[in-house]
């Protein structure tokens, strides 16, 4: 039995080597590849394992981003010049059209038999249909849009406005597809006053970021913090179940507000005036026109002309352009365009440079007085052209200026006379000037693209081993500025010597309107001294009055300035100029600079003194009495300013109104009766141009105002302390050319008297610089 | 068990078990004794947290594609049911009876796997047979048939099994027909379990490893030429080696489909095994289960249990799988006769196999082939045929000379 049982074993039973194998094949597949895996799970998950969480994270969270607004631009005088509005994005689910019942859409046949997909069929059709017309979209991307049933945002419209807004969520209620849809709250960027200083706003891009000037440059401020609401979701983008959910809400911070110097006004004035310019010269290659605060730097208006809409900025607006375009097609088209547009953006006030040619003299003359190798009495002689380096450079008029002294080769624009001047400076000299008034850095203003002039001027070097570079320099050619350098340069003339940073941006506020920040005034350095600079304003304001830049002349007002015609000499095969202006008034107290500058105009005569002259003319009259400068008229421009007043009592309120307005003064009426009763001041009295004529209809007491002192003042203070009274002022005892240095000894009314308002104050004033001269 | 002497031990009638010797009849049932509870205890809890596993993995995924959260776990536990009776039934029967059909199983094997390859197929993959609705995979039946059929040979031939003519070369033709039929399914990743799973056979039954190594060797060389020189699954492969970069999109692939899609399945299970640490979300916390890892309850499930359990439960399934063919082989030792040696140590190493490779693939340690984790993935065949095969074990362990409880 047990031998039997032994052999069986022996014959049946695994035999060794079974058993050994058998061992060995467990121990390899789970001795072996068990622990491979293992070893590979602890891997993953310990040493890997945050990677892979994160990397989970990042994909189960849905992260949306509430859109921030962007922050308002506004004008100096808070007038908004960009605004960002709520608009609205129109999301449509398709694969919530499935929870939606066909048997509510409007005016659906409701009897009809129909399956679920033939129901879900007619919802989409319905959604295409109505939303194509209502939105002006097409049909079939539509109803494509409405067969993507694994989606839940498909974008149907951006930007969409209030108006729409509304009849659109209305559709939607009347058609019961509130599931289909959601709207999300997006901005849309407005320009209030259109192409207003659109190169120095800029513009944004479809997703609101500034592209182009300010809206570029000041990006980081304007355009807030996103906010972002962070949602656990699930593989296919829908929400987790409620025991995994998870949802964080940042808020969005809306972006802060810039105040700008821009003075909406000024602005208006100089975009009007150099608008018409560029147009009546055909200026090809555009112009500039600048206004600047000398003191601050602040800069009250800055334009270039062509400019275009920041509402519409793609929309090319030079219709010469245009026609050009229009004769092209495929990528020269395209081509052409962008850079049409490129141009159009582009603020050439501070990213194109020019060569200032006879303004430059300005500074010329600066370096002589400051460095006292020049006096208002320095005499060169004019032979009609000057022989420097091996070259003849001639004057730029025909025979010669003979013996000039400062002012005059100033107010002539003699060449040799600054050939003269310069080369007597010396290259060093010359240099350290040139240098000091910021001709060789950006001035640093607050803008975006503001080209830098490297390389294109003459070092201290070149200067020294080439005369003709200086020679040449003195007078304003062969090198190149911006704009924006050489109106902080004339700024720096004009107050007392001291280079200022211009700058466009004065505050920042927060969302509630608190100032976050504002711009001080940066003076980089004091290059002449203020008596340097008084005696030029002195030279530059003669010169307006009668000389070579009169046609920049305004009554009432002494402006400084200079004009400039300077050759396009790096242009092949074309002759073109630059004709600029640039000067600042008042004269004895300069307040405001300007620059004008036509690049190629088309004219016949093509000077800065007839073409950019005018335009700074009319600028400054338009915008000194705005910026609150009043005018101190000469007495020869007194005779030709006073107004006698008519009598016009018994008169019909109109008719009277009519004929005080045609006298050149103004009239108030006071009181609702058609007949003048009473007028103040009486008929036959002397008072300024512009002053009031109070005309009373009924038989009221005339308000009655305090007569203010009005001694010991200047005809300036005299004149705008009485307009803001509303009393008239007759100026006896100016004589000569001047009255600036005028000073009121006696007033015809003393102060503290009551008397209405309209009334006559007769003010005296004597010459206190009678012994100087 | 270390040596390979048999112990003597007491048993309940030994002496029925002595007349069931090779000259008498056996009967077709044997119930005289009872069957390994170790064996079955450890199948128990293996079942039962695959099956929690299932439900865990597959509601989110049922619910939104079905309709109905229960849609897996409901025909899961139909056929788990099922199974255990039929593992009960099996148990009961003595195995020897299988020497009689192990040419008949494989032989039905082989027909329905050609069947399969006739049936009507969308995606030009043809592994199931569809009969009254009901699909069964052949390959499944297949894995079965081959081990019967290995066994009854290897215990039938065993003096022959050192010789080329004799030992190798009919268990190869064998091999090599099972797996043409299911290689050209395509089914590569059943092709390779079968492969190994004969192999490891063929190695314990007394081939000389000298030819399993040559076949092995020149096999390798085979992969190795299509792979690298012909470039058949370059995809597949970029995705293995470089699963990160083709997700973003940073790699071409040949066939025009994104980078993404196609590391999709690989880098979402990495990111459910790497999410769950060393503790896991705890029970139910998966994240990547909804509707990130695509068909959470078939593959990968692996993948959301490491998620909701961690690197500890992952260790502790393994460590069960572990056991239960730790207690196989010891089942197979103490077999009476080869042919229960050989049967317990295939259907335990088809096991042990299946979860060492589905673990890799998962892991993404192998490429990804497609392989299911036994009792936990998805498949009514699936988890029928195992709990067949396990009642198979459960007989064998009948007669094996070891204690019962």
């Amino acid at each position: 039995m047990q031998k039997e049982q032994k052999s069986t074993a022996t014959t049946r039973t695994p035999t060794r080597q079974m058993r050994f194998r058998a061992r060995v094949a467990v121990l390899l597949v789970v001795g072996v590849f068990f622990l491979a895996n293992i070893l590979r799970l602890g891997y993953l998950q310990i040493i890997e394992a945050e990677d892979w969480q994160k990397r989970a994270v990042s994909q189960q969270l849905s992260d949306t981003v509430v859109t921030a607004k962007r922050g308002p631009i506004y004008a100096s005088d808070m007038t908004p010049l960009a605004e960002s509005a709520d608009v609205w994005k129109i999301i449509m689910s398709p694969k919530n059209i499935g929870g939606c019942d066909w048997k509510n859409l409007e005016g659906v046949d409701k009897d009809q038999d129909l399956t679920d997909d033939q129901g879900k069929e007619l919802i989409r059709k319905r959604i295409a249909e109505d939303l194509s017309a209502m939105f002006g979209l097409e049909y079939d991307k539509l109803y494509a849009q409405t067969l993507k049933t694994g989606s839940q945002y498909e974008v149907i419209k951006s930007k969409v406005e209030y108006k729409d807004k509304t009849a659109f969520t209305d559709w939607v209620e009347r058609n019961g597809l509130s599931y289909a849809f959601y709207i999300i709250t997006d901005y849309k960027r407005y320009y209030p006053q259109g192409s207003l200083a659109s190169t120095v706003l800029g513009f944004t891009g479809t997703d609101s970021n500034g592209l182009e000037g300010l809206e570029a440059k000041y990006e980081s401020v304007l355009a807030g913090v996103p906010g972002r609401i962070v949602t656990a979701q699930n593989g296919i983008g829908d929400q987790m179940p409620t025991t995994m959910e998870y949802t964080k809400v940042v808020d969005a911070k809306d972006g802060n507000g810039l105040v700008i110097t821009i003075d909406p006004t000024v602005q208006m004035y100089t975009e009007k005036y150099l608008g018409e310019a560029v147009e009546a010269t055909g200026a090809t290659n555009r112009g500039v026109a600048i206004v600047m605060d000398v003191h601050t730097g602040a800069i009250l208006a800055m334009s270039t002309k062509g400019d275009y809409n920041p509402n519409d900025p793609f929309t090319v607006t030079d219709p010469t352009v245009l026609e050009m375009l229009a004769t092209l097609s495929g990528d020269e088209k395209s081509q052409a365009l962008s850079a049409a547009r490129q141009k159009q953006w582009n603020n050439k006030a501070i990213t194109e440079t020019y060569e200032p040619g006879s303004v430059f003299k300005v500074f010329t003359t600066a370096m002589g007085l400051e460095e006292n190798l020049a006096s208002e009495g320095t005499r060169f002689t004019c032979t009609g052209s000057y022989k420097v380096g091996g070259w003849d450079i001639d004057c730029h008029i025909r025979g010669s200026h003979g013996s000039l002294t400062l002012p005059e080769a100033v107010s002539n624009s003699c060449n040799p006379y600054f050939i003269q001047l310069g080369l007597k400076l010396g290259a060093s000299t010359f240099f350290k000037y040139f240098n000091g008034f910021g001709f060789t850095e950006k001035t640093g203003v607050d803008m975006t693209g503001e080209m830098s002039n490297a390389g294109l001027y003459h070092g201290a070097q070149a200067l020294a081993e080439y005369e003709s570079s200086l020679a040449t320099a003195a007078f304003g050619q062969t090198f190149k500025v911006t704009p924006i350098q050489m109106i902080t340069a004339m700024c720096a003339i004009a107050n007392g010597g001291k280079l200022v940073t211009p700058h466009v941006v004065s505050h920042i506020l927060d969302e509630d309107g608190n100032i976050v920040s504002a711009t001080q005034t940066e003076v980089k350095r004091q290059i002449i001294s203020a008596e340097t600079s008084r005696r030029i304003c002195k030279i530059l304001g003669d010169i307006v009055n009668g000389g070579g830049s009169k046609n920049a002349y305004v009554a009432g007002y002494r402006i400084a300035g200079k004009t400039g015609t300077s050759e396009k000499r790096d242009l092949i095969g074309r002759d073109e100029v630059v004709a600029s202006f640039s000067g600042f008034a008042p004269a004895d107290d300069p307040r405001v600079a300007v620059l004008v500058l036509l690049d190629e105009p088309q004219t016949e005569i093509r000077f800065g003194g007839t073409l950019s002259a005018p335009v700074a003319q009319k600028i400054f009259e338009a915008i000194l009495p705005h910026l609150g400068i009043e005018p101190s008229y000469t007495n020869e421009e007194l005779s030709t300013l006073s107004r006698t007043t008519p009598n016009v009592v018994g008169q019909t309120t109109a008719v009277a109104q009519n004929k005080v307005v045609n006298t050149g003064l103004k009239a108030t009426v006071i009181g609702k009766g058609d007949t003048v009763l009473r007028q103040v001041p009486e008929a036959g009295q002397s008072i300024p141009a512009g002053g009031t004529v109070l005309l009373y209809t009924e038989d009221t007491e005339g308000e009655l105002v305090t007569v203010p002192n009005l001694i010991g003042r200047t005809v300036t203070d005299v004149n705008s302390l009485a307009a803001r009274l509303g009393l008239n002022i007759q100026l006896q005892g100016l004589v000569g050319g001047s009255s600036a240095a005028a000073v009121s000894n006696s007033q015809s009314i003393k102060e503290g008297e009551k008397v209405p308002k309209g009334t006559v104050i007769k003010v005296n004033f004597v010459y206190n610089d009678i012994e100087e001269n | 068990m270390a040596g390979g002497v048999p112990i003597p031990m007491p048993r309940r009638g030994s002496g029925s078990r002595q007349s069931a010797g090779n000259k008498k009849r056996r009967r077709f049932f044997n119930l005289a004794t009872g069957f390994d509870m170790h064996f079955f205890v450890l199948l128990m809890i293996v079942l039962v947290i695959g099956l929690a596993t299932l439900y865990s993995a597959s509601h989110v995924y049922a619910f939104e594609y079905d309709g109905d959260s229960f849609f897996y776990i409901r025909k899961q536990l139909l056929f788990a049911a099922a199974g255990l009776v039929g593992m009960l039934l099996v148990s009961m029967v003595d195995y020897h009876q299988l020497h009689r059909f192990a040419v008949l199983i494989w032989g039905l094997s082989i027909v329905l796997l050609i069947v399969a390859l006739f049936m009507p197929s969308k995606t030009g993959i043809h592994r199931w047979i569809y009969i009254a609705g009901v699909s069964f995979q052949p390959s499944e039946l297949a894995k079965f048939a081959l081990v019967l059929l290995f066994a009854h040979i290897i215990s039938l031939n065993h003096k022959k099994m050192k010789k080329f003519l004799t030992g190798f070369l009919p268990l190869f033709g064998i091999l090599c027909i099972t797996c043409a039929l299911v290689i050209i399914e395509p089914h590569l990743s059943g092709t390779m379990l079968i492969a190994m799973l004969g192999f490891v056979m063929m190695y314990i039954g007394g081939v000389r490893i000298g030819y399993l190594l040559g076949v092995l060797g020149a096999g390798a060389a085979l992969v190795l030429v299509m792979v690298v020189v012909l470039g058949y699954e370059q995809d597949r492969i970029a995705v293995w080696l470089h699963p990160l970069e083709s997700f973003a999109n940073e790699i071409t692939f040949a066939d025009g489909v994104s980078g993404r899609d196609h590391a999709w399945q690989t880098v979402q299970s990495l990111y459910a095994i790497g999410s769950g640490g060393v503790l896991g979300q705890g029970p139910g916390g998966s994240r990547q289960k909804h509707l990130f890892l695509p068909e959470p309850q078939n593959d990968f499930i692996f993948a959301i249990f490491c998620e909701e359990m961690g690197l500890v439960g992952a260790v502790i399934v393994l460590v069960l799988f572990a056991l239960l063919v730790w207690r196989g082989l010891t089942i197979a030792l103490k077999a009476p006769d080869k042919f229960g040696c050989m049967l317990a140590l295939g259907l335990t190493l088809q096991i042990g196999l299946q979860v060492a490779i589905n673990v890799a693939v998962v892991t993404n340690l192998l490429p990804n082939t497609g392989i299911s984790l036994p009792f936990f993935s998805y498949g009514g065949t699936s988890i029928l045929m195992l709990m067949l095969q396990m009642g198979v074990v459960l007989s064998i362990s009948r007669q094996s000379r070891m204690e019962k409880i």
